[in-house]
C-alpha cells in the first residue's frame, strides 16, 4: 500500500514540478480552451452574399429576387450584367452563389411554360454550398407552388382541393440534436475531448520520459500512477467537458455522472497510453511533436467529424486503438444527446478493454526498463 | 548544407520526425478521405401505415445513395433511442392512414428526423431522404394529374414551373477530397516542418549545447541560418510534391490554375512555417517552450483557415489571427488554383501575404540570433 502511495506522490509531484508538464497540461486548458472555439463563435452563417444575374428584368423576376433576399440563409448582393463578372466575384470571395433569372422567364411563367432559373453555389466550401441551396431552393418552391395552384384556381379548383394537389403531403424536417446547427455545438463537444486526451499525452509522457527509477513493484507503481492522473483528472476533466462547454453556452441534455463514469476508463486509457508513448519515443520533445501532428488525424479518425460509414474498415480498427475515438461518442451522445448509461454501454466496456490492454503493454514496459527491486538510477 | 543532410541520416529522431512522420500521417489521411463522398448511412422507417404506399416511399428510401434503411422501428421512441445509441442516423416517420389522407386531400405530414450533432452526417440523412420523398411525392402528383386526363408532358411542365437547376461551382463531383485533403496536408506538414526544425535548431544551439557554435558564425549568421533550415526545405517540399503527385494524380483532384504560382506559394509556405519553429526556438532556447508556441499556433491553425466554417463568417479578429498563419493563405492559395480556377491577379495576393509573413518571421530570427552572437562574444 505505501509503494503505490509512494508511486502516486512521485507521479503528482512529477507533474506540478516539471514547468513544461505544468505549461502542457494546465496552462494548455486556459490557451486553447480561448483559442480552439475562437473561428466558430459566430455559430450560423446568415445572409449569405449571392451575386443576382437577372436577364428577365421583369417584375416576376424582380419577386423573386425579392423572396430569395428575404430568406435568413442569403442574401442577393451583387447585381452582374453576365455569368463572368458574377463568376469572378466569387472568385474573389465577395459572394458565394450566383442565381440566374434566364430572360424569359415571366413570358413562359405567364404562358404557362416550365420556367427554369439555374443556381450555382461555390461547391468549394461546403457550408457555404448548403446555405446557399437552402435559401435559394425554399423561397423558389413556394413561389413554384404558388404559381401551380394560381393556375389551377384559374382552371376553376377550389383553393384547398388545388393545395393538396400541389402539395399532397407536408414534409417535415426535424433535426434531433443541434436544431440550429450551429457549428461551435457540433464542434466543440469533440474537440475538447481531443484537446483533453492530446494534453494529457503530452503531459504524462514527458512526466514518464523523465522520471528515475521508482521503488516497490512494479504493479503497485504503475496503480500508484493511476490513482495520481484520476485525482488530478477528477479536477480537470469536468472542467473541460463540463464547465467549458457551458461557459460557451453549448446545449447540455446528459448527467454528471455519466460523463464522470465513460470520463474515468478515458482517463485511465489515456494516462496508460501515454506510458507507451513515452516508451517507444524515449525523448520527450519527439514525443511532443508526434502528438502534435497527430492531433488533427486522430480528430478525423475519431469518426465524429467524418462518418465512420465513409472510413475504410482496416483504418477503422486501428482507430479503435485510439481512446479519444471511444470518447468522443460516448461523451458526445451523452452531454449533447442525452444518452444514457445503458445507451452508451459498448463504448463504456470498450474504454474498460482498453484500460486492461495498456495496463498490461505499461506494465511488460516497466518491469523491462526497471525490474522490482532493483533501484539502479536510470536517467531518461 | 551537407552537414546538416549527414546530421538527419545519423540520428532516427530527426530522420523519424521530418520523414517517416509525415509520411504516416499523409498516407493516413489519404485513407480516411479516399472514399470522397460518405453514403450508405444508416435509416429507420417507422412506417405505421404498411400500405402499398408506405412501403414504396421506404422503398425509395433505401434507393437514394446518401442513405440505407437499416431497420424499421416500432414507434417513434424506438427509432429516437436507434438514433441516440448510434445505431442509425436518422428516421423517418410514415404516419398511419398516410395512403388514405392523401386520396382523401386531408395532407398527412411525413417528418424526417435527423442527428445534426454529427452534422455532416445528419445533413446527408437529410438531403438523401429529402430527396427520396420529393422524388415519391412528385410521382403521386403526376399520377393524380394523369388521372384527371392530363397528358404526361404536360403533367411534368404542371407540377414544376419553377424549376431549379442547380449548379456545384469549382467542385461538380462534388467531393470531399478535392479540398478536404488539399487542405488538410498543408494543415499537418506546417505542424511537423515548424517543430522538426526547431527541433533541429536545438540539437545544436540548445542550452547548454556548443554555444561557441553561434560564435563560429563569423562568415554571418545568415548563411548559418540558412544552412541550418535549407535542408528541411528541401525535404518538406519533396514530401509535399510527392504527396501532390498523389493528390493531383492518383486521386485525380482537378490542377487548373498556374503550377508556377503553386511552387511559389509552397516553396514561402514551407519557409514561413519553418521559421515560425526557428523564431519560437531562438526566442525561448528551450525546446519545450518552443514546442508549446508552435502547438499553440498550428495546432488550431485549420479552424482559422476557414474549411469548415468559413472565414468571412468569424469574428475580425478570428480573421486577423488566422492572416498571421502560414497554412491559412497557402491553403487559400491551392484551392483557388486548384478547384477554382481564380484568376492570378486575384490568387497573387495570397502569394505576396506568404511572402511578407517569410521576411517578417525571417527579420525576427535574424535580429535574435545577431543579439545573441552579441551576447556570446561579450562573455568571452
Amino acid at each position: 500500500m505505501s509503494d503505490i502511495l509512494t508511486a502516486l506522490r512521485t507521479e503528482l509531484r512529477g507533474i506540478f514540478a516539471d514547468r513544461q508538464v505544468r505549461l502542457i497540461i494546465l496552462a494548455a486548458l486556459v490557451i486553447y480552451a480561448l483559442i480552439y472555439p475562437f473561428p466558430y463563435r459566430a455559430e450560423l452563417l446568415r445572409d449569405v452574399p449571392v451575386v443576382l444575374v437577372d436577364l428577365d428584368r421583369s417584375t416576376s423576376s424582380a419577386e423573386l429576387a425579392r423572396r430569395v433576399t428575404a430568406s435568413e440563409a442569403v442574401t442577393l448582393r451583387h447585381d452582374a450584367p453576365d455569368m463572368i463578372t458574377a463568376t469572378r466575384l466569387v472568385q474573389e470571395r465577395r459572394a458565394y452563389g450566383v442565381l440566374v433569372i434566364p430572360e424569359g422567364f415571366e413570358r413562359a411563367l405567364l404562358r404557362g411554360a416550365q420556367s427554369p432559373v439555374a443556381l450555382y453555389a461555390d461547391a468549394s466550401y461546403f457550408l457555404m454550398y448548403q446555405r446557399v441551396m437552402q435559401g435559394a431552393a425554399i423561397p423558389l418552391r413556394q413561389m413554384g407552388a404558388e404559381v401551380e395552384m394560381g393556375r389551377l384556381i384559374v382552371q376553376g379548383t377550389a383553393p384547398d382541393v388545388s393545395l393538396a394537389q400541389v402539395s399532397p403531403v407536408a414534409q417535415i424536417e426535424v433535426p434531433l440534436f443541434n436544431p440550429a446547427a450551429g457549428y461551435a455545438t457540433y464542434v466543440l463537444p469533440a474537440a475538447f475531448v481531443l484537446i483533453l486526451q492530446q494534453t494529457m499525452l503530452m503531459g504524462l509522457a514527458l512526466v514518464a520520459s523523465r522520471r528515475g527509477s521508482g521503488s516497490g513493484h512494479p504493479v503497485w507503481r504503475v496503480l500508484g500512477r493511476m490513482g495520481a492522473w484520476v485525482m488530478l483528472y477528477a479536477a480537470l476533466l469536468p472542467l473541460y467537458l463540463i464547465i467549458l462547454p457551458a461557459l460557451y453556452g453549448l446545449p447540455n441534455l446528459g448527467s454528471p455522472g455519466a460523463v464522470l463514469m465513460l470520463g474515468l476508463p478515458f482517463v485511465l486509457a489515456t494516462g496508460l497510453l501515454a506510458q507507451c508513448v513515452a516508451a517507444l519515443f524515449r525523448r520527450g520533445e519527439v514525443v511532443q511533436v508526434v502528438l502534435l501532428a497527430v492531433g488533427l488525424p486522430f480528430f478525423f479518425l475519431s469518426g465524429f467529424a467524418w462518418p465512420v460509414e465513409a472510413i475504410p474498415a482496416h483504418l477503422n480498427w486501428i482507430a479503435q486503438i485510439i481512446p479519444s475515438t471511444a470518447a468522443i461518442d460516448g461523451l458526445v451522445r451523452v452531454s449533447q444527446m442525452g444518452a444514457t448509461l445503458p445507451e452508451i454501454g459498448h463504448r463504456l466496456w470498450h474504454l474498460w478493454g482498453l484500460v486492461v490492454a495498456f495496463a498490461v503493454v505499461a506494465l511488460w514496459l516497466e518491469v523491462k526498463a526497471r525490474p522490482a527491486g532493483n533501484a539502479d538510477h536510470h536517467s531518461a | 548544407m551537407l552537414r546538416e543532410f549527414r546530421m538527419i541520416l545519423r540520428r532516427p529522431a530527426l530522420l523519424g520526425l521530418v520523414v517517416v512522420l509525415p509520411v504516416v500521417m499523409l498516407l493516413t489521411l489519404a485513407g480516411i478521405f479516399r472514399a470522397g463522398i460518405p453514403t450508405g448511412m444508416a435509416v429507420t422507417v417507422v412506417d405505421l401505415d404498411r400500405s402499398d404506399l408506405s412501403r414504396s416511399i421506404t422503398r425509395m428510401l433505401d434507393a437514394a445513395p446518401e442513405i440505407t434503411v437499416r431497420e424499421q422501428a416500432l414507434s417513434l421512441s424506438d427509432a429516437r433511442a436507434q438514433i441516440v445509441t448510434g445505431h442509425v442516423r436518422g428516421a423517418v416517420y410514415l404516419p398511419q392512414g398516410l395512403e388514405r389522407d392523401i386520396l382523401r386531400g386531408a395532407r398527412p405530414e411525413i417528418v424526417i428526423f435527423y442527428d445534426n450533432q454529427h452534422m455532416s452526417a445528419g445533413s446527408m440523412v437529410a438531403r438523401g431522404a429529402r430527396g427520396a420523398i420529393d422524388t415519391a411525392v412528385a410521382g403521386l402528383r403526376l399520377s393524380i394529374r394523369q388521372g384527371q386526363g392530363e397528358a404526361s408532358v404536360q403533367a411534368m411542365v404542371s407540377i414544376q414551373p419553377i424549376p431549379l437547376q442547380a449548379h456545384a461551382l469549382f467542385n461538380p463531383a462534388f467531393d470531399y477530397v478535392h479540398f478536404l485533403l488539399a487542405a488538410l496536408v498543408p494543415t499537418v506538414l506546417q505542424i511537423i516542418a515548424a517543430a522538426a526544425t526547431a527541433y533541429a535548431i536545438s540539437l545544436d544551439f540548445g542550452p547548454g549545447r556548443h554555444p561557441q557554435v553561434l560564435a563560429r558564425m563569423a562568415d554571418g549568421v545568415l548563411p548559418a541560418m540558412l544552412g541550418k533550415i535549407l535542408p528541411y526545405t528541401v525535404i518538406v517540399l519533396l514530401i509535399l510534391g510527392l504527396s501532390d503527385i498523389a493528390l493531383y494524380g492518383w486521386l485525380g483532384v482537378p490542377l487548373r490554375g498556374s503550377l508556377l504560382l503553386m511552387a511559389t506559394g509552397a516553396v514561402l509556405f514551407v519557409l514561413s512555417t519553418q521559421l515560425i519553429g526557428a523564431a519560437a526556438f531562438v526566442l525561448t532556447r528551450d525546446m519545450g517552450r518552443a514546442a508549446s508556441i508552435i502547438a499553440v499556433i498550428t495546432a488550431p491553425a485549420f479552424g482559422f483557415m476557414g474549411l469548415g466554417f468559413p472565414r468571412e463568417a468569424m469574428s475580425q479578429l478570428a480573421q486577423a489571427w488566422g492572416a498571421v498563419i502560414p497554412g491559412t493563405w497557402y491553403v487559400q492559395l491551392r484551392i483557388d488554383q486548384s478547384l477554382r480556377d481564380t484568376p492570378l491577379d486575384i490568387s497573387v495576393w495570397s502569394v505576396v501575404w506568404l511572402g511578407c509573413i517569410v521576411l517578417a518571421l525571417g527579420a525576427l530570427v535574424l535580429l535574435r540570433l545577431v543579439r545573441l552572437r552579441r551576447e556570446i562574444e561579450a562573455k568571452t
